[in-house]
C-alpha cells in the first residue's frame, strides 16, 4: 500500500473581519493578510493516514507515506510537519494562479503527480475545502485516474490484499464497504480530526529531507491552457444578508421572558406545527 | 431550455429529493426552462411512488441495480450524449455530488454544486452558490453543455409538492451487462437518526455556551419535551458533549425549519449557514453582541439552559390542554 | 472547629439561599481546579479535593458573612469571578473548601466620563465594560487575552496586564478604588482619588493578593478616550531576539509609548506569522495609538529607531492589524483547544518572567536551552516580548508536549512543574522576576521565598495580619 494524502493550506475565514467581506470582486474576497491554517478535512485524512501506517506496521508491513499540496511557499512548514511525524515523500505543486475556484484544475494537477511521479495506489484528501467547497476534486481526480471512490469517509481499516474497509456517511445512512486498491477516499466528519504533533527531536532527526516542489508542466498540465477551458467561472461575489429583526424579549425572570416569547412569538407558530 | 431532472430511487431518499427538486424548480430555476424527471430505480415495487414523487409532469423510468453510481453515472451519459440535454439537475448530497461531477467529466460538461439558483438566459446560464464557509455568495457562469448541477441540499419550505398528472415517457431497462463493482460487502446502517434533523419543522440547536455536556443533555432533553429535533454546533460536537451527527452546519446538516431555537451559540457563519432557512429563528444568549442575535427574529438575553427549559414547561402544557 | 461538609452547606445557604448554592458533583469537580490542571480537565481527571459548595454571592454583605462563617469555622475559601486562572490559584487544595463565586454580582455601577472613572461589581465580565464604555468613545484600555471570559474581580486579584499595557499600564496603574472584604467580615473602601500621600498605598495589599488576604467585590477603574481611528500598526521580521530586545529597550528609554511592543522568537512566529516570515526569523511589531498628533509620532520615532538596525526589513502593516484583530481567546477557541489536547495528546504551556534590559536576552537562552535539551517530548520551546518598561521588559515562554506515558495526573510533575522549575531557575539567578503578570498562584509558590529574598517578611506578616486563621484561598501565594 502506497498512500498519497493531499490537502490543502487555506486563508482562516473566520478570522477575517467583518468589513474585509467586500463583494463585488470577482476575483476573490483578499485573503493575504490573514493566516493560514490547515483545511479540517485534510487534516482527518492526514491523521488518518499515519493511523493506517502505525496499524498496518503492527502487522508487519511497512506503508510509504506521501502528501501534496497545491499552491505556494504556505505549505512548505506543514509539509516540515509531515516530513517529522514519518511521511516518507512530501511535495508541492507550484502554481502563480489562484486556483481558488478551479477544482478540475486542481484535481488534473494530483492525478498528474499519481501517475506520473508518485504511484501511489490510496489518495486520501478532504472532501472538500473553501473557498469553493465543491467537493468535486475527488470525484474529478477518481474520474482521471479511472478509480472508484467514496466521499464522507469516516473510518478506514486496512484488510488483507490490498484492500480497505471503510465507513462512510452517505445520505441516507452510514455505508461499510470492502473496496480494492487502488481508489480515491475523500474524508469528510471523522472522529479523528486533528494531526499528532512531531516532538522537536523529530523534526531534527528528519530536517534535511527534501520538499520536492513540482511545476504542472511537470505533471503534463498546462494551467493556464486549463483555466481558459475552465467551464465553470466566478463571475462575481455578493454579501449575505442575515440580519433580521432582533427583537429583544424583556421580563424580570427567565420565566416572564419564556413566557412573553411564547405568547408574543411562538404560540401560533407551534400550534401550526 | 430543456433540463433533466435525476430522482435517484435506489437510495433512500427519494422523497427528501423530490421536495427539494420541486421546490427548486419552483422558485430556484429563474428563466425559460422545460423539463423532465428521469427517475432512476431498482426495485418494482418502487416505481408507482416514485413516479407520484416526481417534480415535473414528464417522467422517464430508468432500472438499474442498486447502489451502483458507477452504472449510473455510464447510463446517463449515454441520455446525456445522446440526446444532448444541456441541463441535468440533482439533489445535494453525496450520490448527487459525484454523479453530477462524473458526468460532467465523461461529457467535458460543466460541474457545479449546491447551487442556489440558477438562471437561465439568452447568453448564458449564472448560478449562485455560498462560498468562503458561507461567507458570501458567488455567481459562477456554467459555459459548457451539459451543465451538472446539483442543488444546495436545503431546498424546502414545508409546502407539500403540488400534485401533478404524470406523464411516463418511458420505462427502460438498464440492469444487464453491468460488469464488476469495485465495492463488496455492502453494509448500510441507518443513521443513528439524522434524517429527523434536515426534516425537521421545529429544531433547538445548543452551543458552546451550553457550558458542559450536562448543559448540552439539559437542552436536548427540553427539546424532546417541546417536541422539537436538536441538533449542535461544531464546538459541542467535537468536545463530545453531542454526537457528531448532531452537527448542525457548514461541516453537517442544513436544515429549514419553520422554528429554530438556538442556546448558547454566538451564531458564527458556519453554523449560521445550517440554520439560515429557517422561517422564524430565536436567540438565547448572554451576550447581547453575539451576532445571532441580530440575525435572529427574537432574542433573549439570558442563561439558554434555564430558559429553554422554561419554555419546554410553557409549550409542554400547552399542548397537553 | 471542624464542621462536616453538610453543615459546611446549610451554613452557606443560610447565608446566599439554596438557590444559590451549588453542589452538583460535576459543578463541584470542575469547581476544584483551574487551567493549570487543563490536561486532567480535558481527561475527566480530577486530583484535588472536592470543595464542598460552590456558593455565588450576590451582594457585599453576603461575601462579608460567608467569609466571617468560613473564619468562624477554620472552612478554606477560594474567591473566583471568570474563572480564567491559570496558575492553580482556583485550586481547593484543602478538603470541603467553599468555593466563594462573585460571577452574579455583575452590575456596572456607574460609568463617569467626566471624572474618567467607571465602577463596576467584581462580577462585571471586562468585555461588557469595554463594549458598554466604547458606545460612549471610552475605554479602560485593558485588553487580555481573556478578556471575553475574564471578570473585574478577578483580574485585579491577579495583577493581570492587558495587549496595551506599555500605553496604558497594568490593572495597577487602572485601579482607582476598591471596595473588599476581609476574613473576618471587614468590609473596606478605598476612595476614588488620583492620587494621594496619606501612608502607604494600601491599594497594593488588595490588588494582586490572589484571594489570599481579601475578597474584592467592587472596582473603580480609570477611562481612557477611545480613538481606534488613530491606530497605527507597524511590523518587521529580523534575524535575532538580541537585536528585538535591543529595539525595545531603545524605544522605551528614547521615551516612546506604544500601546504594544513586542518581538516574538522564530519558534512562537512560527505560530502566528508562516504566511509572512521565514522559518527563522523573529517579527517585531509595535502598535501606537492615541490623539492623532501622538499616534503618528510614535510611530514615526519608532520607524527611525527600526531603521537603524539593517536586519530589520518592514512588512506590510495589514499583517499585523488583521492578526491583531483576532487575537482574543473566546468560547470556541477554548472548545477547539480541549478537543485537540484530546485527540493528540498534546498541550500548550507558558511561563511568563521578567527582568531589566541587560538580562532579559540570557534568561531567554539559558532557559530555552535547557528546557530542550532536559524535559522529553518537546514538540515546541519559544517565546514573545509583550509588555515593556523604561527599566526592562518580560518574556513570555510559549511550550508545547506530547504527554508520553503519562496518567493525566502526572503530566505536571512530568513535564509541567520541571519546566517551570527550570525558567524560574534562570530568571532568579539573573535577579529577574519568576512570575510577570499570571500571579503565584499555587504553581509558582515553590520559588516564593527566593522570588522575595529578606523581604519575603512583609509578605508574610500581611497574611498573618489579614488571614490569621488562614482560611483564604490555602496555598496561594504563600505554600501550604
Amino acid at each position: 500500500m502506497r498512500i498519497l494524502v493531499c490537502f490543502k493550506v487555506t486563508p482562516d475565514f473566520e478570522a477575517l473581519r467583518e468589513a474585509d467581506w467586500v463583494a463585488g470582486a470577482a476575483h476573490g474576497v483578499e485573503t493575504r493578510y490573514v493566516r493560514r491554517i490547515l483545511n479540517c478535512f485534510d487534516e482527518s485524512a492526514l491523521e488518518m493516514a499515519l493511523r493506517l501506517s502505525d496499524t498496518l506496521a503492527g502487522r508487519g508491513v511497512t506503508v510509504g507515506l506521501g502528501a501534496l499540496s497545491v499552491g505556494g511557499r504556505e505549505a512548505e512548514p506543514y509539509l516540515k510537519t509531515l516530513h517529522a511525524l514519518g511521511y516518507e515523500r512530501a511535495a508541492r505543486v507550484h502554481s502563480e494562479a489562484s486556483l481558488d475556484f478551479a477544482p478540475a484544475v486542481i484535481a488534473a494537477l494530483i492525478a498528474g503527480y499519481v501517475r506520473r511521479v508518485d504511484h501511489s495506489d490510496l489518495v486520501m484528501l478532504g472532501c472538500r475545502s473553501g473557498p469553493g467547497d465543491s467537493g468535486t476534486v475527488p470525484f474529478l481526480v477518481a474520474e482521471t485516474l479511472g478509480w472508484p471512490c467514496l466521499t464522507q469517509v469516516i473510518e478506514v481499516e486496512p484488510l488483507p490484499d490490498d484492500r480497505v474497509r471503510v465507513a462512510c456517511m452517505v445520505d441516507d445512512g452510514i455505508l461499510r464497504v470492502t473496496l480494492r486498491l487502488p481508489c480515491v477516499l475523500a474524508v469528510g466528519n471523522a472522529v479523528v480530526s486533528h494531526l499528532r504533533v512531531p516532538t522537536l527531536t523529530d523534526r531534527l532527526a528528519r530536517r534535511n529531507k527534501r520538499i520536492d516542489v513540482f511545476r504542472a508542466a511537470d505533471l503534463g498540465v498546462d494551467i493556464a491552457a486549463e483555466l481558459r477551458r475552465e467551464t465553470c467561472v466566478l463571475a462575481g461575489l455578493e454579501g449575505i444578508h442575515r440580519a433580521r429583526q432582533g427583537v429583544i424579549i424583556g421580563g424580570a425572570t427567565p420565566r416572564e421572558k419564556a413566557r412573553v416569547l411564547f405568547d408574543s412569538h411562538l404560540k401560533s407558530m407551534i400550534e401550526k406545527l | 431550455m430543456r433540463f433533466a431532472a435525476i430522482l435517484d430511487g435506489t437510495i433512500g431518499t427519494a422523497p427528501q429529493q423530490a421536495r427539494a427538486l420541486g421546490d427548486f424548480l419552483r422558485e430556484g430555476l429563474i428563466g425559460d426552462l422545460v423539463g423532465e424527471t428521469l427517475v432512476v430505480y431498482h426495485d418494482e415495487r418502487d416505481k408507482q411512488r416514485l413516479v407520484e414523487l416526481s417534480p415535473t409532469r414528464d417522467v422517464r423510468l430508468i432500472k438499474t441495480p442498486a447502489r451502483r453510481p458507477d452504472r449510473m453515472v455510464e447510463i446517463l451519459t449515454a441520455v446525456a450524449r445522446g440526446e444532448g440535454i444541456p441541463l441535468f439537475l440533482f439533489a445535494g448530497g453525496s450520490a448527487g455530488t459525484e454523479l453530477a461531477t462524473r458526468l460532467a467529466c465523461r461529457t467535458n460538461g460543466a460541474v457545479l454544486t449546491d447551487a442556489l439558483s440558477i438562471e437561465v438566459g439568452p447568453e448564458r446560464l449564472l448560478c449562485r452558490k455560498n462560498v468562503y464557509s458561507n461567507h458570501m455568495v458567488g455567481r459562477f457562469e456554467l459555459s459548457a453543455r451539459p451543465r451538472c448541477v446539483t442543488i444546495d441540499a436545503c431546498w424546502k419550505d414545508g409546502r407539500s409538492p403540488t400534485s401533478l398528472e404524470h406523464h411516463v415517457l418511458s420505462d427502460t431497462d438498464e440492469t444487464g451487462g453491468i460488469g464488476t463493482t469495485p465495492f463488496e460487502d455492502l453494509e448500510l446502517v441507518d443513521p443513528p437518526s439524522t434524517g429527523d434533523l434536515a426534516e425537521s419543522r421545529f429544531l433547538v440547536v445548543a452551543g458552546y455556551g451550553a457550558g458542559n455536556r450536562e448543559g448540552v443533555e439539559r437542552i436536548a432533553e427540553a427539546a424532546r419535551r417541546m417536541g422539537a429535533s436538536f441538533g449542535v454546533s461544531r464546538p459541542v460536537a467535537m468536545n463530545a458533549w453531542a454526537a457528531m451527527d448532531r452537527l448542525i452546519g457548514v461541516s453537517g446538516t442544513r436544515t429549514a425549519p419553520a422554528l429554530c431555537i438556538v442556546v448558547g451559540a454566538s451564531g458564527a457563519p458556519a453554523l449560521h449557514w445550517g440554520i439560515e432557512k429557517a422561517a422564524f429563528i430565536v436567540a438565547i444568549d448572554l451576550d447581547e453582541r453575539a451576532p445571532i442575535v441580530r440575525n435572529a427574529d427574537a432574542a433573549v438575553l439570558d442563561d439558554g439552559v434555564v430558559i429553554v427549559e422554561e419554555l419546554a414547561e410553557i409549550i409542554a402544557a400547552e399542548v397537553s390542554r | 472547629m471542624h464542621l462536616s461538609r453538610e453543615a459546611i452547606v446549610e451554613g452557606v445557604q443560610r447565608i446566599v439561599g439554596p438557590e444559590d448554592v451549588i453542589t452538583d458533583e460535576e459543578v463541584l469537580r470542575e469547581s476544584s481546579h483551574d487551567r493549570f490542571r487543563l490536561y486532567e480537565d480535558v481527561h475527566g481527571v480530577y486530583t484535588q479535593p472536592i470543595p464542598a459548595a460552590v456558593a455565588m454571592a450576590r451582594s457585599t454583605q453576603q461575601v462579608a458573612e460567608v467569609l466571617t462563617f468560613a473564619n468562624e469555622h477554620g472552612i478554606n475559601v477560594v474567591p473566583r469571578t471568570g474563572r480564567t486562572a491559570t496558575e492553580g490559584g482556583l485550586e481547593t487544595a484543602v478538603a470541603d473548601s467553599i468555593v466563594l463565586d462573585g460571577s452574579a454580582m455583575n452590575q456596572i455601577i456607574e460609568i463617569d466620563t467626566y471624572n474618567m472613572q467607571a465602577t463596576c461589581q467584581c462580577g462585571v465580565p471586562l468585555q461588557v465594560l469595554e463594549d458598554r464604555l466604547r458606545e460612549q468613545g471610552c475605554t479602560t484600555g485593558h485588553s487580555p487575552q481573556s478578556k471575553p471570559v475574564a471578570q473585574m474581580g478577578g483580574l485585579v486579584a491577579t495583577r493581570s496586564i492587558g495587549q496595551f499595557s506599555t500605553l496604558y499600564g497594568g490593572i495597577e496603574d487602572m485601579v482607582v478604588g476598591l471596595e473588599a472584604v476581609f476574613p473576618d467580615g471587614t468590609v473596606t473602601r478605598i476612595k476614588n482619588v488620583p492620587r494621594r500621600a496619606a501612608g502607604p498605598d494600601i491599594r497594593h495589599v488588595i490588588i494582586g493578593n490572589e484571594g489570599a488576604l481579601c475578597y474584592i467585590t467592587e472596582v473603580t477603574v480609570k477611562l481612557f478616550p477611545y480613538l481606534p481611528q488613530n491606530n497605527v500598526f507597524l511590523g518587521y521580521t529580523l534575524e535575532s531576539m538580541k537585536t528585538g530586545f535591543e529595539i525595545l529597550r531603545e524605544v522605551m528609554v528614547n521615551g516612546y509609548r506604544p500601546s504594544v511592543a513586542r518581538v516574538y522568537d522564530p519558534a512562537d512566529a512560527a505560530f502566528h506569522f508562516s504566511h509572512f516570515a521565514e522559518e527563522d526569523q523573529c517579527v517585531l511589531l509595535f502598535m501606537a495609538e492615541g490623539p492623532a498628533g501622538i499616534a503618528k509620532a510614535t510611530a514615526e520615532g519608532i520607524e527611525a529607531i527600526v531603521a537603524r538596525h539593517q536586519e530589520c526589513r518592514k512588512v506590510d502593516s495589514e499583517f499585523i492589524a488583521t492578526w491583531f484583530n483576532d487575537l482574543n481567546w473566546g468560547p470556541d477557541k477554548i472548545a477547539q483547544e480541549r478537543e485537540e489536547i484530546r485527540q493528540t495528546s498534546n498541550i500548550c504551556r507558558t511561563t511568563e518572567i521578567s527582568s531589566d534590559w541587560g538580562c532579559i536576552n540570557e534568561i531567554y537562552e539559558n532557559a530555552l536551552r535547557r528546557v530542550v535539551n532536559e524535559i522529553p517530548d518537546i514538540t515546541m520551546a519559544g517565546g514573545h516580548s509583550s509588555h515593556s518598561y523604561i527599566n526592562g521588559t518580560n518574556m513570555y515562554f510559549v511550550y508545547f508536549y506530547n504527554v508520553v506515558d503519562c496518567e493525566p495526573e502526572e503530566e505536571a510533575t512530568k513535564y509541567h512543574t520541571p519546566i517551570n522549575r527550570i525558567i524560574c531557575e534562570e530568571t532568579l539567578l539573573l535577579g529577574g522576576s519568576i512570575v510577570h503578570h499570571h500571579g503565584l498562584g499555587k504553581a509558582r509558590t515553590p520559588w516564593v521565598k527566593d522570588e522575595y529574598g529578606s523581604s519575603y517578611y512583609i509578605l508574610e506578616t500581611l497574611k498573618r495580619a489579614f488571614d490569621p486563621n488562614g482560611i483564604m484561598n490555602k496555598g496561594t501565594i504563600i505554600p501550604k
